[in-house]
């Protein structure tokens, strides 16, 4: 009777271990499936009801965690204030210069957005809970005309791409998951490279593959650079602020032709952002 | 642990609830900029009031409910919480839980091995990209997030799922008999 049990146990075990290898050999590396879609639909309603009624408790407790850093960060913010003012006389007349160059080429477009995209606005519903993933759940799907592979961009700058979706739901897979890499550049200097995560760091993305020639310079601002050519073309359009440079170490930068970057979305707290629907992606 | 269809009912709600909870509050809440995942804690308490066979199943349900909702390939997540579900049913079967500090301390440790279960998958799967220091910390700081809602959630389900449980009598010191009285 109790070996019978043992044999019982151990064949459930097995059929368990089995069948997991057996789903991720089956439905690795396809986006979503039939059944993902399906139980999305039905837990999507659910979710972003906890979401709304859970916001005052996130925020609470939140809100503590801020409190710590906003301690740390004031001092911090002082002395990056006195540069920013001694910047922001030279910001005027260059904001100046610009928007009168921008009416006469005929675009007078307020945001970095391309013209082509139709902005989608979501809320955030569901966070991944592993270190090794950063993927988030928005409340806008195929039903807002949102689509796999649309970029998703926040008030601060680009977030993520579209990993899959359903009529009321997306996921969106974060630059700082390990799957992510945007094709981007540093402004002014146009040097080319790939946003890596620094996974477990969502503070932290590496620019990679940049010409070592080239000396990047910590506090230069990077954006994607939306290549396109022979038929095919980025997914991201170009010039969504990705982050700025944080780290540039010129060791680093000839040895492993990388640096740093902090993106200026704040990864971990992400509440409403936008999918950019459309283009001329095809 | 012994199975009811009410008890089954109790479980899948309890399944349900806890992932919905993971993903729309847990993981939206930081402190030290680390937010805590209940998940492995829940398989691991399960597997310790029911055993092996309740920790592999519920650990294999939650991560493929998980995996489903967070669009992750499927799988991953199942055999990483089986595997925490059944090394909780395992300790459960083979030692005594003498100590209220047993459930927080598995929880703790077994939270661990899950995080770094997830991470060897994704090295499994391929993924090429760096990992921080920092992610070490983050396991570590999620560990002790686990050792702390351990203990509530131990009491909380062994109390939802008390008709359940096979409890074993308290052994009570017997007086000894004095001879002659």
């Amino acid at each position: 009777m109790y070996r019978k049990q043992v044999r019982r146990r151990r064949a459930v075990l097995a059929l368990l271990i089995v069948g997991s290898f057996v789903l991720l050999t089956i439905t690795y590396g396809q986006g979503s499936n039939g059944l993902q879609r399906g139980v999305s639909a039905i837990f999507s309603p659910v979710q972003s009801v906890a979401d709304r009624a859970l916001k005052p408790a996130r925020d609470l407790v939140n809100w503590f965690d801020q409190t710590f850093d906003a301690r740390g960060e004031n001092n911090e913010l002082r002395g990056e204030l006195q540069d920013v003012r001694k910047q922001a006389v030279g910001a005027d007349a260059a904001l100046a210069e610009n928007a009168q160059l921008r009416k006469l080429v005929g675009l007078d477009r307020s945001g970095a957005i391309p013209s082509g995209f139709d902005p989608v606005t979501g809320r955030v519903i569901a966070r991944s809970p592993s270190v090794w993933f950063a993927d988030v759940t928005v409340d806008v799907g195929s039903d807002d005309g949102v689509a796999v592979d649309d970029p998703v961009v926040n008030g601060d700058g680009l977030v993520g791409t579209v990993a899959a979706v359903t009529g009321g739901t997306a996921t969106v897979t974060l630059i700082a998951d390990h799957s992510s890499a945007v094709s981007a550049k540093v402004v002014p200097l146009g040097v080319q490279g790939a946003v890596r995560p620094n996974v477990g760091d969502p503070g932290d993305l590496i620019l990679d593959f940049i010409d070592s020639a080239k000396h990047v310079h910590k506090g230069q601002a990077v954006v994607t650079s939306g290549w396109r050519g022979q038929g095919i073309e980025s997914r991201f359009p170009p010039n969504l602020p990705i982050g700025e440079v944080s780290k540039a170490p010129i060791v680093e930068q000839e040895a492993q032709q990388q640096v740093h970057i902090r993106p200026f979305a704040d990864l971990r707290d992400l509440d409403l952002v936008q999918v950019l629907t459309g283009g001329s992606r095809g | 642990m012994i199975l009811t269809p009410k008890i089954l009912a109790r479980l899948v709600a309890i399944v349900v609830l806890a992932v919905i909870l993971q993903l729309s509050f847990f993981s939206g809440v930081a402190v030290f900029h680390v937010s805590p995942n209940v998940l492995p804690a829940l398989v691991v308490v399960l597997g310790l009031l029911g055993g092996t066979m309740t920790g592999a199943v519920t650990g294999f349900s939650v991560g493929l409910l998980l995996d489903c909702l967070i669009v992750a390939p499927l799988g991953g997540g199942s055999l990483v919480l089986l595997g925490t579900g059944y090394l909780a049913g395992l300790f459960r079967e083979r030692f005594e839980i003498h100590s209220a500090l047993v459930p927080p301390l598995l929880c703790a440790a077994l939270t661990v091995f899950a995080e770094l279960g997830f991470g060897a998958i994704e090295l499994m799967l391929g993924a090429d990209a760096t990992v921080s220091s920092l992610a070490a910390r983050d396991i570590l700081i999620k560990g002790i997030y686990a050792f702390i809602l351990g203990w509530p959630i131990y009491l909380g389900l062994r109390r939802l799922l008390r008709p359940a449980l096979v409890e074993e009598p308290a052994v009570r010191p017997r007086r000894p008999t004095v001879l002659g009285a």
